[in-house]
């Protein structure tokens, strides 16, 4: 693209500038959070309604797709805001048309808005996706359960010999026993997590080695305890499974407010 | 007339109520398969695990996320023309939303 056709290209979108709107906080004053925002590093500062504000940036009215660098700008800010609020996140890609708009949503949800900081005060979120490692399992199992040892070897030692039968008994007895284990190591996690933190909540697994997609909500009083807990806990399982901590985040799995926006046209 | 058009068209009259109905049912699932965008967030929530987990490089990364983007923008497209709700763009609080 030549100078004069980006030149073009910059003028061209409209004139009107929306505000992305990020999460929403509990703060009087206006606040400014730096050139963090989505898109071009924007800046990011506050709309106040009462004591309740918005954490903004202006942008274009766009829809933002939901690329990692869409996503990791959102989280940023949300991130950036969180060393000093306890804030409500609002769902990617949120855009209202004016300050207007954004004032509209912090009068009419004020109090639902006030009810889960309240809630939410001093809580955070951590998540934990715990994936194993199919082979390493399957050799647990046959080293501790003796029905299918006994099975297998026999099926070894006989490898000419031995049925299609038993070798769909042996498969079987392998998949009760591996979903038992997954069941098993999943309870035992959540228990010992559970004194650590105030709630948690378990989301679809992603892919066949995933056997724990969790969010927990912790107290930031207990944040050491969780991250050491954790790692023991990762220690204890270490040879079966493989742990994805990840956190402090917002709490995004544990607010739940069903906001009645229609489309600005 | 008479008889002859009842001969013509009897036969015709079952089937092409059938393969109305059938439309209306094939075009019910078309419909639910074009606007639905829990799959292809799956997938990219599944392509991102992949990166994490080092199965993938970043150039990979981009190259099937562009894809899954590519997805999204036509399954938004589609809720659009049936007129459902999309998620993004802009939007402003209800006008018949829940009194205060």
């Amino acid at each position: 693209m030549t100078p004069a056709e980006s030149a073009t290209a910059a003028v061209e979108p409209s004139p009107v500038e929306g505000k992305y709107v990020y999460c929403i906080i509990r703060n009087d004053r206006s606040k400014e959070f730096g050139e963090i925002g989505i898109g071009s590093g924007s800046r990011v500062y506050t709309i106040s309604y009462n004591d309740l504000a918005a954490v903004v940036s202006d942008t274009p009215i766009v829809i933002y797709d939901p690329t990692r660098e869409n996503v990791l700008a959102h989280e940023f800010v949300n991130e950036t805001v969180m060393r000093e609020f306890t804030l409500i996140p609002m769902s990617f890609g949120t855009v209202f048309r004016s300050e207007n708009d954004v004032l509209a949503l912090l009068k009419s949800t004020y109090q639902a808005f006030t009810d889960v900081l309240d809630k939410m005060q001093d809580k955070i979120e951590f998540g934990l996706k715990i994936l194993w490692d199919r082979d390493k399992v399957v050799a647990a199992i046959e080293r501790d359960n003796d029905e299918i040892r006994r099975l297998k070897d026999e099926i070894t030692r006989n490898a000419a010999s031995s049925t299609y039968f038993a070798r769909m008994q042996l498969g079987r007895l392998v998949e009760a026993a591996m979903e038992e284990a997954s069941n098993r190591y999943v309870t035992d996690i959540h228990e010992q997590l559970k004194d650590v933190s105030v709630a948690s909540r378990s989301n679809k697994v992603i892919g066949d080695r995933m056997i724990l997609n969790a969010a927990f909500l912790v107290d930031r009083k207990d944040e050491k305890s969780f991250d050491e807990k954790v790692k023991a806990i990762s220690l204890q399982y270490e040879d079966l499974l493989t742990f994805k901590y990840t956190g402090p985040w917002p709490p995004y799995n544990f607010v739940n407010i069903k906001l009645k926006l229609e489309k600005a046209t | 007339m008479g008889l002859l058009t009842n001969i013509l068209l009897a036969p015709f009259l079952g089937p092409v109520w059938g393969t109305k109905w059938t439309l209306d049912k094939v075009d019910r699932v078309v419909r639910e398969e074009l606007t639905d965008d829990t799959p292809i967030k799956e997938d990219l929530m599944a392509l991102q695990l992949k990166l994490e987990m080092g199965e993938i490089d970043d150039n990979e990364y981009v190259r099937r996320e562009a894809e899954i983007m590519q997805r999204l923008r036509e399954v938004r497209e589609w809720r659009e023309r049936f007129g459902m709700a999309t998620s993004g763009g802009p939007v402003r609080v209800a006008e018949r939303g829940e009194s205060e």
